[in-house]
């Protein structure tokens, strides 16, 4: 009984020494939000501005729905990725360069909470930037068809790439390895993910190169949820991106476990 | 308190379990080769006073980083209060409180928060981490700085910020890695003062590591001297002194380092 009551004890403990780092990093993105959230909404209304107003005007339809709307449910999605990945990379990448993570890492939090605890940050920036995004623009893009889908979609985007950030945070030694990542992997990624086209309408090499990409298949299931129209099989998508997310997750906490970069 | 392999398990495991820290042959080298630590034990008993003497790169802050989990798979056993620090690592963390050596703040956090947010990360309760926080604070002469950022405080006042978060959780094991480097005579002084009072009142287990032997001398019931990754003597003072042939500390510690 002694035992039994110890680990509940200690469970207690972790559970609020989680709840703690996560209110910390989510604090820290609604406190320097003019850094976290000002700039993804802005950046996502001048896309839909530019794209979906100025550009829209000519295109008319894509896939047989208004420019505007084809396009705002892959903005979406690059808000969420972009701003999960970054928040994280760079929170766990200060903590490590400053040295204050070691009060972190000394807690008696288990891996797996330290990861959904550094993960919560990047996951309110993420999605509320995209939330703010999809409200300015809902009045112009029309009403969402299936809304679990969008949820789904969006979710599971978001988890990624904040483990994503997590891991990048981790594993670099300097800002420059650290802006390295987010300039060759994630802005290419989300530029040929289909947001603002479909991939049914390029040409080869494009074509593939776009399904090569792991992003396009979230931007397309979205774009299903959101206005109806899909170029891939929605589930067999969503299926492939919830493995990804849980072998990163995975990923993530065994290389905490194991103090990857952060312990000597 | 170097227990012999002939040591009966069973008694060898009681000693162990109500040990503050119980190293046994604890070996690590680092990824680029340094050797830190060579096969060291160490048993230090609960409640003790306990110093670690010893050049830089001697190993001290190598073992004070595996106390605290903060080294990576390093090879042998650490037990604090008999957890294994690797395989109870949670259990093992809440019994030890650590000030580094290297002042390491979060700079988005507040004087009072650093505290809190220890207490919490810790598992605290609510009432109590407010508490706790209010009355550190008052005991290292910081509650007029309790808003400021630790970027905005003077090196004395961060050091003793350090300090408090440390003792933050209540651990019953207190490692303080250098605690007065760059501390001014009369900090450090008021150190000295509170640590005992801890120590005595709070019945608070202390591991000093110092250059300061004057300090080791004023704190610490018994002293160990570190070179080169092994465990060269321990003992208290007095018998130091006498093992050593020297008149002081100081002259203990020379004539065991060279």
């Amino acid at each position: 009984m002694a035992t039994l009551a110890a680990t509940r004890e200690l469970r207690l403990i972790q559970r609020r020494g989680t709840r703690a780092l996560a209110s910390r990093e989510m604090r820290r993105v609604l406190s320097l939000w003019t850094q976290t959230l000002l700039p993804p909404v802005l950046t996502g209304a001048i896309f839909l501005a530019v794209f979906g107003g100025a550009l829209g005007s000519q295109l008319r339809t894509v896939a047989g729905v208004e420019y505007l709307r084809f396009i705002l449910p892959g903005l979406l999605v690059l808000t969420v990725a972009g701003q999960a990945f970054a928040n994280n990379s760079t929170s766990v990448f200060q903590a490590k360069n400053e040295g204050y993570i070691e009060d972190v890492l000394s807690s008696p939090m288990r891996p797996w909470q330290l990861l959904i605890a550094y993960m919560s940050g990047g996951l309110l920036r993420g999605w509320l930037a995209a939330l703010v995004l999809w409200l300015g623009a809902w009045p112009f893009a029309g009403a969402v068809q299936q809304p679990a889908l969008v949820v789904l979609a969006l979710a599971l985007t978001g988890l990624i790439f904040a483990v994503l950030g997590v891991i990048t945070g981790m594993w670099a030694d300097s800002f420059d390895q650290h802006a390295f990542i987010a300039s060759v992997l994630i802005t290419p990624l989300a530029l040929v993910a289909g947001v603002f086209y479909s991939a049914e309408r390029l040409g080869q090499p494009w074509r593939t190169l776009t399904r090569f990409d792991p992003i396009y298949y979230l931007v397309d299931a979205t774009r299903h949820g959101y206005a109806g129209v899909h170029e891939t099989p929605t589930w067999a998508g969503l299926t492939i991106a919830a493995v990804v997310a849980a072998g990163v997750f995975a990923a993530a906490v065994e290389l905490l476990r194991r103090g990857w970069r952060l312990k000597a | 308190m170097r227990s012999g392999s002939g040591t009966d398990p069973a008694i060898g495991r009681s000693e162990r379990d109500s040990a503050a820290l119980w190293v046994e042959n604890l070996d690590k080298v680092y990824a680029d080769g340094t050797h830190a630590l060579r096969g060291m034990s160490l048993h230090i008993p609960a409640g003790s006073f306990f110093g670690l003497l010893g050049p830089n790169g001697s190993g001290k802050s190598t073992l004070i980083g595996t106390v605290a989990g903060l080294v990576r798979a390093p090879a042998g056993h650490v037990f604090i209060f008999g957890h294994d620090v690797v395989a109870q690592a949670p259990q093992a963390r809440l019994k030890v409180g650590v000030a580094p050596q290297d002042v390491h703040l979060d700079r988005f956090l507040s004087v009072r928060e650093v505290l809190t947010y220890h207490g919490r990360y810790f598992g605290m309760a609510a009432p109590d981490v407010g508490h706790r926080a209010e009355e550190l604070l008052e005991v290292f002469d910081l509650t007029g700085k309790a808003d400021t950022r630790p970027n905005r405080l003077s090196g004395g006042m961060r050091r003793r910020l350090l300090i408090a978060r440390a003792l933050m959780h209540r651990p019953r094991l207190l490692v303080l890695d250098e605690p007065t480097a760059g501390v001014d005579l009369e900090l450090r002084r008021e150190l000295w003062t509170y640590l005992r009072r801890l120590h005595q009142h709070e019945k608070t287990t202390v591991i000093l590591t110092t250059h300061y032997l004057e300090e080791a001398h004023e704190l610490c019931e018994r002293v160990a001297f570190i070179r080169e990754g092994q465990l060269i003597a321990e003992g208290s003072v007095d018998q130091l002194e006498a093992r050593y042939g020297a008149s002081d500390l100081e002259g203990a510690y020379l004539t065991a380092m060279h």
